[in-house]
């Protein structure tokens, strides 16, 4: 491991770490919008729901690699080729857990709702919505971190892109494992970091399951 | 030509289905590493999972981990893994070992989350049943608790096998072979109907590995509990339901 | 069940839409815009300042650089790079190693890059593949001597001049130019080790027919397509006996890049591809088999410029800044840069400054 090429690059990594971040926030922001909407859809016309996910899961299965590669002849050297793909990985975790989140609103309330004279659509973000709020953190959670991880590979792209993948790929084609593990390592503890956040977030999002949570620990 | 008109000349290519680099034999070298990985994998963490969720022991310590293998960067867990296998066995460790490596570190969360969910989760008044009636520990074990944990175990190795076929094609940047080779040879070389041919594979043989989990799931699903399971098809989904915890 | 009706609709859906997708190279693509975190766009370390020198006015276009994956490349990009930025330029990096030559070429031809350094023999090799007007010199070609006359400037010889005016004749077309080339060449070498060449008697290309299925083969990952290399009629096949099956059973290695050199110390493969400028053949005292049936050509440097960036900058200037750059290179120069990136891992733009201002080109 030589240290001090590692003390030499520390502004390259974080320049890496900022585009790391930076990628993987756009894709999360904008995978979310979307995939919200379409959730919100899904939720009221329940016939879409299937085939919804059924594209998902398709996309999905796709290789992240032959997505990336593919892009290029269409969409050239750009954040597009980069942010397509990630923002359509993000949708089948998504979509499934908002519509899952809603889904766990218990019946009776929304029967209390509907009682009290609420509309639809203020019962959709008045109550509905709160309640539906850990499965959906649950979902930013899988999908931030899947998303950290898939920008990794953009470094098949070649320089301008990769985030901390960048050195992960230079490593391999110099062998120079130091900075393969330069890019490896902060890529992990990135994600394993943005991870232990959501916890704490959930958490903090629901108060009234801290005791359901003293009794699973 | 369109995208899908080359990948499919490129598939219907009777020389593309010959020889060490033809299809079969791509599919072969993916399906036996893939399979020998979740077998690991599953040996592992259905063994951690099930002692842990009928013990009752050390669950925060498996959690975390697993969470952790979960958050970890597929290239990372395998560009990491490469300089050591490399030591090794200079010819295997550069690819097969650590694509390998990857793949089981990444099956392994899954598969153990899952099958401490579904131990811990059978209802403990079947299992106070079954103490009463004399059972001893291991019988418990196999007559109440890992049958009826089945459902949520099945859901675990196919969220494994997912995971790894998605990570196997990322070994084929290092060189790894199976079906992520036609990614990125014919990124090399620039063949749109290689690239997606292989993209096309690749994305079939997950489908498919999905589909013959969840068959697999239903037929090792004891009748009693598939009669009870909500009519929406839904599966049950531990993960989620921990992630929330 | 429903959950498979659901896939085969969905995979139904997506097939339509890839079928109306019109896919390959050319579309248009969007314009590059570079990845923007807060910091700058342009490579950390070692880049300097893009002060423009002098004349205030005069709106200098942005330069695109590209350049194929390996770090010789990558080097002679930033080079150019560097050179331009001395001379006011304004320079964007987003091309530099996205990936093999058919990567690059297919970028320079979208525009999404206007300048990236080419190899003219292997170049000319490339594009005449796909060229109509060197149709009839296809790979289909007979491998026997007495195979129909190539139409001239199709195939690359051992003539630089040659091959730089007949790779010209083929870019004109596509509207890139060849600037002038560089004295520095780069050509495949198909090396082994020193107990290999003992082993078997191998002094040249010719020595491997006999023996090829009992040595392992290392090749480049495109070499199964490059007409300098493995491709069907190409120089393996055809000038020396190389089987399909051996090609095939090769394992694939990223060209001119260091997983090549590991792979043939740690005798993983015992006869690899590499190219002739990389240090590590005389480190490890290895042997590179000569090309006794010439089928490598002159590879000298040489940048190619898309016709569309020259006309909105000062041709001679701008020219001459590169082939000023160009024409202070050689091959000892470029073995000597590729072993500081190589064995000292210096980081590619510090070492293409430090050149640059050996060389006197930049203060």
């Amino acid at each position: 491991m030589n240290v001090e090429w590692i003390l030499d690059h520390l502004d390259d990594l974080g320049y890496r770490l900022v585009q790391h971040i930076w990628l993987a926030g756009i894709a999360v922001v904008v995978g979310f919008v979307i995939s919200f909407t379409l959730a919100i859809l899904a939720i009221r016309r329940r016939s879409t729901y299937g085939p919804i996910i059924a594209v998902s899961d398709i996309l999905y299965a796709i290789p992240s690699v032959a997505v990336f590669v593919a892009l290029i002849s269409v969409t050239g050297i750009s954040v597009t080729t980069v942010e397509v793909p990630l923002v359509m990985y993000t949708f089948l975790i998504f979509v499934r857990n908002i519509v899952a989140g809603f889904d766990s609103v218990p019946a009776e309330v929304l029967e209390a709702a509907d009682g009290m004279g609420y509309t639809r659509w203020r019962r959709l973000w008045q109550v509905e919505f709160p309640l539906a709020v850990p499965l959906i953190i649950a979902g930013l959670r899988l999908a931030s971190v899947s998303t950290i991880a898939l920008v990794t590979v953009t470094g098949i792209l070649g320089d301008s892109f990769g985030g901390l993948g960048y050195f992960i790929f230079t490593g391999y084609h110099i062998g120079f494992p130091t900075e393969t593990f330069f890019g490896a390592i902060p890529s992990i503890l990135l994600a394993v970091g943005a991870d232990v956040i959501y916890v704490r977030i959930q958490r903090r999002a629901t108060p009234w399951a801290a005791a359901a949570r003293g009794r699973l620990a | 030509m369109s995208l899908l008109n080359q990948a499919l000349a490129w598939l219907s290519d009777p020389a593309h289905w010959q020889g060490s680099v033809g299809i079969p034999n791509r599919l072969f070298e993916h399906v036996l590493l893939a399979g020998a990985s979740l077998a690991i994998a599953t040996l592992i963490g259905l063994s951690i999972g099930v002692w842990i969720g009928h013990t009752g022991r050390h669950t925060t310590i498996a959690i975390n981990s697993a969470n952790f293998g979960r958050a970890l960067p597929s290239l990372a867990a395998i560009a990491i893994a490469q300089p050591f296998t490399v030591a090794i066995d200079p010819d295997l460790g550069f690819a097969v070992y650590p694509t390998i490596i990857g793949m089981i570190v990444l099956a392994v969360p899954p598969i153990l989350v899952n099958a401490y969910a579904g131990v811990a989760g059978v209802d403990r008044d079947l299992v106070e049943a079954g103490r009463g009636m004399g059972m001893r520990e291991r019988q418990l074990l196999t007559s109440v608790e890992l049958p009826l944990a089945v459902p949520v175990i099945a859901a675990g190795m196919r969220s494994a096998a997912v995971q790894i076929i998605a990570t196997s094609t990322l070994g084929a940047i290092f060189g790894f072979g199976g079906l992520g080779r036609y990614v990125i040879d014919g990124y090399a070389r620039q063949d749109n109907g290689q690239i997606w041919g292989g993209v096309i594979l690749v994305a079939g043989l997950a489908i498919a590995t999905e589909l013959a989990f969840v068959l697999l799931q239903r037929r090792l699903t004891p009748r009693g509990l598939r009669l009870q399971q909500p009519r929406s098809g839904a599966e049950p989904e531990p993960e989620r339901e921990l992630a929330a915890a | 069940m429903r959950q498979t009706r659901m896939l085969a609709l969905g995979a139904s859906v997506l097939a339509l839409i890839s079928a109306c997708t019109t896919g390959g190279g050319g579309a248009s693509p969007s314009t590059g815009t570079t990845v923007a975190p807060p910091t700058s766009a342009s490579q950390p370390s070692g880049t300097p300042a893009g002060q423009p020198s002098g004349t205030p006015g005069g709106q200098k276009p942005t330069v695109k650089v590209g350049s194929d994956g390996f770090y010789e490349a990558k080097l002679m990009a930033e080079i150019y790079a560097q050179a331009l930025e001395n001379g006011g330029y304004t320079v964007e990096r987003t091309g530099i190693g996205i990936g093999t030559r058919s990567v690059s070429a297919a970028a320079l031809d979208s525009n999404q890059i206007n300048l990236k350094p080419e190899y003219i023999g292997s170049g000319l090799g490339f594009y005449a593949k796909t060229d109509p007007k060197c149709a009839v010199a296809s790979p289909a070609a007979s491998a026997s001597a007495a195979a129909a006359p190539a139409p001239a400037g199709c195939t690359p010889t051992g003539d630089a001049t040659a091959n730089s005016a007949a790779l010209q004749a083929l870019l004109a077309s596509k509207g890139i130019t060849v600037l002038t080339y560089s004295p520095a060449v780069d050509t495949n070498a198909f090396v082994v080790r020193q107990d290999t060449a003992t082993q078997y008697s191998l002094a040249k290309m010719s020595d491997t027919t006999a023996v090829q299925d009992k040595i392992k083969w290392g090749l480049a990952t495109d070499c199964a397509t490059n007409a300098l290399c493995g491709a069907p009629g190409g120089a393996l096949q055809s000038a020396y006996g190389i089987t399909q099956k051996t090609i095939d059973g090769a394992k694939p290695l990223s060209a001119c890049d260091q997983p090549m050199v590991d792979a043939l110390k740690a005798k993983t493969i015992d006869l690899g591809e590499l190219c002739s400028t990389q240090p590590d053949i005389a480190k490890n005292s290895w042997v590179l088999l000569a090309d006794d049936k010439s089928t490598q050509p002159a590879d000298n440097l040489a940048p190619l410029v898309r016709d569309d960036l020259l006309a909105q900058v000062d041709k001679t200037s701008f020219e001459k800044i590169l082939n000023d750059a160009s024409a202070k290179m050689d091959t000892a120069t470029l073995t000597k840069l590729n072993a500081q990136i190589t064995f000292d891992k210096k980081d590619i733009p510090v070492v293409a400054t430090q050149w640059l201002k050996d060389s006197g080109l930049v203060k």
